[in-house]
C-alpha cells in the first residue's frame, strides 16, 4: 500500500513575542492510502496544528511533508491553494457552510477552485452527484438554515467530495451534533473509506475515535501513541 | 471566462443582499456621475449657444475701428480718432480683392416717434452690403436700395422690437415716423434675431442708408466703424492683411501707430468659446470630486464587507481559492457596485437634463463620448477604491480567517 502522507522531523514553532511555542516537535508520521485515521489529544496538545499541516493551510517550520509522493512544505500559498482543491477535501466542526446559499451552491463552490484537474462531467452535475452520495438529492434547492445539524454536515461532507480529493479531512466532524446524527454522519465516513478514500478526523470523542481503525494520541506536540483499533 | 462568470453571479448576489446598504453606497456614484454628465453637457449646450449667437453675426465678418487718439499727451483710447471716413470705403471696395462686400457704419442714438408713441433706439447708418454681411433678413417689406443711399433718402428697416413696441400688430411698413427732427418712412421690417452673444436686444435697431444718417441725422464727418465680410473664412487673415495695408495708404500711416484697428469676429468667438470651456471644466472637475467622495465611500463599505465575510473567505481558501481568486472576487464586487451606480447615474443624468431643458429653457447636449467617459471613469473608481479591500482580503491568513468569529 502506498502511503499518501509521509512527515519527517515535523515541526511548528509559533512566536508569540518573546516567548516560541512549540506546537509540533519532530514529528514523523506516515498514512497510508486507504487508512481511516482518528487524532486525539487535549486541546493545546498541537493536533489542531497537525490538522492545519496536512491540510496544506499551514507550514510547517522544519522538517519535510511529502503529500501523495509531492513534497509541500516548501511550496507558495498559491501552489498549496491549488493543492486544496485537488486533492484534499475538509469538513469543519461547525459546518462552514455559506448562508443564504443553496446546499446544492454550496457544494458547487470548490469546483470553480480546481485547476490542476479537469474533471470531464460539469460542475453542477458533480454536485448532484456528490448530494447523492450523502443521501441529500432531495433537499438540493434548500439553505443550511432549513437543514438540520445532521444534514448540514452531510452538505459539508458533499462540498469535500465534489472535487474527487484523495485525503478527507475531518476536523472534530460530530462536534455540534446528537449522538444518533454523529452516528449517521460516521457512517458516511465508513462507506467512503469504503470506497478507498483515505479519512482523517480530529476528535475528542473515544466512542468517536473508535469508527476508525488506526487512532494517533498527540500530546505536547509528540505523537505519544499510535495503536490500531481492533473490532 | 467561466471563471468570471461565476464571480460576477457571486458578486451580484452579494450586492443584492443588502438593498438599502447597496444604494445608500451607490449613491455617492450616483450623484457623482450624474453631476460629471449633467455639467459637461450644460457646458456644452452653453458652447454651442455662443457659436450659434456670435456664428449669427457672420463668422468671416472683419471690423475696422478707429484707433485711440491723444491730445496733448492725454490718451483718449478706442474710437476718439475721427480718422475713418467714407471714401476709406471706396477704396476698400476698389483695392481688396479678397473682400466680397464692404460698409461703414454711422450711429445716432435718438427717439423713434411715431404712432402716436415713442421708443429710445440706435439708429446705424449703413451701406446696401450691410444686410448681406450681417446676413440680415426681413420678415416684411424691403431693404433700402443703392439708390436710396446716392440720394440720401429719409427711409429706414426697423428691427422686430420697435415694430412691435410702436406699431403693434399693425404693418409698418410704410408707415411714417420721426427720428429726431427727422420725417422718415419705414420700408422693411426686419426678421427676430433675439440676444446678442453679449446679451443685448438684435431687435432693437433702425437702419437707414449711411448718407441720410451722415448728412440729415448725425451731422458728423467721420463713419464710427466699417464692417467687411471676407470672401471665406480661410482667406480672413490675406483679407485683413489687405484692408491694413489700403487704410494705412489712404490715411498716409508711417511708423507702428495705425489710426485704425481690425478686428474679426473668430476672435471674439474664440474667446467667448475658450471662457465657456473653462467653466465648464472647472464645473466638471468639482463634479468629478463628488465621483471621488462616493469612491471613497465604496471602499469603506468593502472593508467593511471584507471584515463581515472573513469567514466566507477562509471557508473559500481551505476550499482552494487562490488569492487572486479571492481579490478578483471583491474587485469584481466592488467594480459592478461602481458600474451600476454609473448606469443609474446616467439616467438621473439624462432625466435632469430634460428637465433643465423644458423648465429653465437651456441648452443641453448630451453626447455618447460623454457618457461613456462618465461610466468608464465609475467602472474606473470601482478598481481603484476595490483594490485595497479586496487586497486585504486576499492576504488573509486561512487559519485565521476560518476561526474569526
Amino acid at each position: 500500500m502506498s502511503s499518501i502522507i509521509q512527515m519527517h522531523r515535523l515541526s511548528k514553532v509559533y512566536s508569540l513575542g518573546e516567548s516560541q511555542v512549540h506546537a509540533l516537535r519532530s514529528v514523523d508520521l506516515t498514512i497510508h492510502q486507504g487508512e481511516f485515521v482518528a487524532i486525539m489529544g487535549p486541546s493545546g496538545s498541537g493536533k489542531s496544528t497537525l490538522m492545519n499541516i496536512i491540510g496544506c493551510l499551514d507550514q510547517p517550520t522544519a522538517g519535510e511533508y511529502h503529500l501523495q509522493g509531492q513534497r509541500v512544505d516548501r511550496m507558495r500559498r498559491s501552489e498549496l491553494a491549488d493543492i486544496r482543491a485537488a486533492t484534499i477535501g475538509f469538513v469543519f466542526q461547525g459546518f462552514n457552510l455559506l448562508s443564504r446559499t443553496s446546499a446544492l451552491e454550496n457544494v458547487e463552490i470548490p469546483t470553480q477552485y480546481l485547476r490542476r484537474r479537469k474533471l470531464t462531467e460539469s460542475p453542477r452535475s458533480r454536485a448532484i452527484e456528490a448530494l447523492q452520495r450523502v443521501g441529500l438529492q432531495d433537499r438540493m434547492h434548500h439553505v443550511p438554515s432549513q437543514l438540520s445539524g445532521g444534514q448540514q454536515q452531510r452538505v459539508a461532507i458533499a462540498r469535500s467530495l465534489v472535487n474527487q480529493p484523495s485525503l478527507l479531512l475531518a476536523d472534530e466532524p460530530t462536534g455540534n451534533l446528537d449522538s444518533t446524527t454523529s452516528e449517521e454522519i460516521m457512517d458516511v465516513f465508513h462507506n467512503l473509506n469504503a470506497q478507498g478514500i483515505t479519512v482523517v478526523m480530529v476528535t475528542h470523542e473515544q466512542d468517536i475515535a473508535q469508527h476508525a481503525k488506526r487512532i494517533l494520541v498527540v500530546r505536547d506536540g509528540i505523537i505519544v501513541s499510535d495503536t490500531a483499533v481492533v473490532k | 471566462m467561466k471563471f468570471l462568470l461565476t464571480t460576477l453571479r457571486t458578486a451580484l448576489r452579494n450586492i443584492l443582499r443588502n438593498r438599502m446598504r447597496t444604494l445608500l453606497t451607490m449613491l455617492g456614484i450616483i450623484i457623482g456621475v450624474a453631476a460629471v454628465i449633467i455639467m459637461v453637457s450644460v457646458g456644452k449646450g452653453a458652447e454651442a449657444d455662443i457659436n450659434q449667437r456670435i456664428g449669427a453675426l457672420g463668422s468671416n465678418v472683419l471690423m475696422v475701428r478707429p484707433g485711440g487718439s491723444s491730445s496733448h499727451g492725454v490718451r483718449l483710447g478706442a474710437d476718439s480718432w475721427q480718422s475713418l471716413k467714407l471714401k476709406d470705403i471706396d477704396a476698400l471696395k476698389k483695392h481688396c480683392t479678397q473682400i466680397a462686400a464692404v460698409s461703414g457704419l454711422v450711429r445716432a442714438n435718438g427717439q423713434f416717434v411715431a404712432n402716436g408713441t415713442n421708443w429710445p433706439t440706435n439708429m446705424e447708418g449703413a451701406n446696401v452690403e450691410y444686410f448681406e454681411i450681417r446676413q440680415l433678413k426681413l420678415s416684411s417689406g424691403s431693404f433700402f436700395t443703392e439708390r436710396d443711399v446716392r440720394t440720401s433718402r429719409k427711409v429706414a428697416v426697423i428691427g422686430a422690437t420697435i415694430a412691435q413696441e410702436v406699431f403693434g400688430d399693425s404693418d409698418p411698413v410704410g408707415q411714417q415716423f420721426r427720428f429726431g427732427k427727422q420725417p422718415m418712412t419705414v420700408v422693411g421690417v426686419l426678421a427676430s434675431r433675439g440676444q446678442s452673444g453679449m446679451g443685448g436686444d438684435q431687435d432693437d435697431i433702425v437702419i437707414a442708408p449711411i448718407t441720410t444718417v451722415f448728412f440729415r441725422i448725425a451731422g458728423d464727418s467721420h463713419l464710427n466703424q466699417i464692417i467687411a465680410s471676407a470672401n471665406s473664412r480661410e482667406v480672413m487673415a490675406a483679407a485683413q492683411e489687405e484692408m491694413t495695408t489700403v487704410l494705412r495708404k489712404e490715411h498716409k500711416v508711417r511708423g507702428e501707430n495705425d489710426d485704425f484697428s481690425i478686428r474679426n469676429q473668430s476672435d471674439i468667438l474664440e474667446a467667448a468659446t475658450s471662457m465657456s470651456r473653462t467653466l465648464t471644466m472647472l464645473l466638471s472637475a468639482i463634479a468629478a470630486v463628488s465621483l471621488l467622495v462616493g469612491g471613497i465611500g465604496i471602499m469603506n463599505i468593502m472593508l467593511v464587507s471584507v471584515t463581515e465575510r472573513t469567514r466566507e473567505i477562509g471557508i473559500r481558501m481551505a476550499l482552494g481559492a487562490r488569492g487572486i481568486d479571492i481579490l478578483l472576487q471583491f474587485l469584481i464586487e466592488a467594480v459592478v457596485l461602481c458600474s451600476l451606480g454609473g448606469l443609474a447615474g446616467i439616467a438621473l443624468a439624462l432625466s435632469a437634463c430634460k428637465v433643465l431643458e423644458q423648465t429653465v429653457g437651456m441648452n443641453t447636449i448630451l453626447d455618447i463620448t460623454t457618457i461613456l467617459f462618465a461610466f468608464g471613469f465609475s467602472a474606473m473608481v470601482g478598481v481603484f477604491f476595490g483594490f485595497y479591500p479586496a487586497r486585504k482580503a486576499a492576504g488573509l491568513n486561512p487559519i485565521d480567517a476560518l476561526r474569526y468569529e
